[in-house]
Formats: C-alpha cells, sequence, structure tokens
C-alpha cells in the first residue's frame, strides 16, 4: 500500500487516542476531558479526511478502487467514534476508557484500508487486506 | 467485578453486561461490523468465485452479531442465547481452522476463521475462550 501523509496523521492521532485512554484507564480513572478528547480528535481526523478528499476529488484526483467501499469504510470511521463515546457514557467507569481505546485502534486499520483503496492494491499487500474490515 | 460474588437469585445477572463485559461487546461489536461488510462485499462483488467460503463468512457475521446482541442484554435467556452463540463460534474457527490449516485446497479464499484467525491477530480464536469465560464467571447469575 501507498503510505501517504493523511495515513500517517491518522495512524499517529488514532495510535495517541488509544494510548492516552488505555493509560487512562490502567490508572483507573474514569472518563475524564483528556480522554474524550482523545476520542473527539479521532472524529475530528475522520471529518478533516473526509473534506480533503472530497475536495481532492474536486480537484481531479481519483479513486483508484471501489468509490463506494472508500466511502463505507470512511462513514463507518466516523461513526466508530461517536458510537464508542455513548457505549462509555452508558456505565462511566474505568471500563468505559478500554472501551474508547478500542475505537483509535480501529480507525487506523480502516484508514489503512482506505489508503488501499485509494491508491490500488497489488498482489504485495494481501496479507494486509485480510485484516480488520477487509 | 468482586460484587458478583453475592448476588441473589432474583437479580438479573448483575455484572455480565457492565465492568470488563462491556470491552467484550465492544470488541464483539467490532467483528460484528467488519465481518458482515467483509461478507457483505465479497458476496456482492464475486460470489461465485468462493460460494462456499463466503457464505462461510456470511455464516460467521451472523453469529458474531448474535453474540454482540446476546452478550449485551441483560438475564438468563440472553446468556443462554450468548453461550450457544459462542460455542458456534468456538466450534467455527476450530474446524474452518484445522481445515484450512490441513487442506488448504478446501478454502483457497480467506474467512475471518481461516487458520484460526492468524490474519485477524488470532483475535477470533481467544474471543470466544474469554467470552465463554466471562459467561463461566457469571454463571450463577445466570441459571438461577
Amino acid at each position: 500500500m501507498t503510505v501517504d501523509g493523511w495515513f500517517i496523521a491518522g495512524m499517529i492521532v488514532g495510535l495517541a487516542s488509544s494510548l492516552v485512554c488505555v493509560v487512562a484507564a490502567v490508572l483507573k480513572k474514569k472518563p475524564n476531558d483528556v480522554t474524550l478528547l482523545a476520542l473527539a480528535a479521532v472524529e475530528l481526523f475522520i471529518v478533516v479526511y473526509a473534506v480533503a478528499s472530497i475536495v481532492r476529488l474536486a480537484m481531479g484526483a481519483g479513486i483508484v478502487g471501489a468509490p463506494w467501499e472508500f466511502w463505507g469504510y470512511m462513514f463507518t470511521a466516523a461513526a466508530l467514534p461517536v458510537a464508542g463515546f455513548y457505549w462509555a457514557m452508558m456505565e462511566r467507569s474505568f471500563w468505559s476508557n478500554y472501551v474508547m481505546s478500542a475505537v483509535g485502534v480501529t480507525v487506523v486499520v480502516m484508514l489503512a484500508r482506505m489508503a488501499q483503496i485509494w491508491y490500488g492494491t497489488g498482489l504485495s499487500v494481501q496479507g494486509l487486506q485480510q485484516g480488520i474490515g477487509s | 467485578m468482586k460484587n458478583t460474588d453475592n448476588t441473589t437469585a432474583d437479580q438479573v445477572t448483575p455484572g455480565r453486561t457492565s465492568g470488563a463485559g462491556r470491552l467484550l461487546i465492544t470488541v464483539y461489536g467490532v467483528f460484528a461490523i467488519s465481518a458482515s461488510a467483509r461478507a457483505g462485499y465479497q458476496i456482492a462483488t464475486h460470489f461465485g468465485d468462493a460460494p462456499v467460503a463466503y457464505l462461510l463468512s456470511a455464516f460467521a457475521a451472523a453469529v458474531y452479531i448474535i453474540a454482540t446482541i446476546s452478550l449485551a442484554k441483560p438475564g438468563r435467556t440472553w446468556a443462554t442465547v450468548a453461550t450457544v452463540a459462542i460455542c458456534i463460534e468456538l466450534l467455527g474457527v476450530l474446524v474452518v481452522g484445522s481445515l484450512s490449516l490441513f487442506d488448504a485446497q478446501a478454502f483457497p479464499h480467506a474467512t475471518v476463521w481461516s487458520m484460526f484467525g492468524k490474519g485477524y491477530g488470532f483475535v477470533p480464536l481467544l474471543l470466544p475462550i474469554i467470552g465463554l469465560w466471562w459467561l463461566y464467571r457469571h454463571r450463577a447469575a445466570a441459571s438461577k
């Protein structure tokens, strides 16, 4: 797969978000402003990525793979932090931070697949295609 | 989780759907979504290539969806449903995993359960074991 700036930025945001949530959970902290902002950062990145992707397409860039698959991933990735937030807030315990930590890494895996669809996939990435969501 | 030791009969499975249970439900939810999306995509785009493997993907997705919902619902009936679903899941990953290992020709197209879920970091193999252990831990509240 082609690793572009979007994937690197998304990976940093997603993994940092998960790390913050796991650390907070290990410290037995309930969800607080720090972990909620970590979750919000993932959502913000997805929104920025979606808008930027529309702009890139409008300026003549093209998706090599199936566009509906790309946007399906985008939509699901955008829904994950919201779903994670609701699911975590229904019971405010330190376990909620573990729940929220699952969002970041899942989004990173989805971003990897989205980069594959955007740039097209070669045979060399067959192994990665077996990842979650492929 | 210590408070589950002194549960009384009239209480409805306290603890099973809370705490670590919510994390378990979350992981099952992620697998339910990804397995459904994968199966849907495979069947929609190239079903003719490997109908058996893709129907198996769809079956796996259905099992994950049922497991997610039943784990999230309180009550002993849902606990039973969850146990049955997770037993099927464990059986599925063991049978499909073994077949894909010893008879690779039979499964050229990957499913979630191929090679014991190697493509998913062996989470599909660990998940039902953790799930059954979790249900077993909360059996007292579930069986009364």
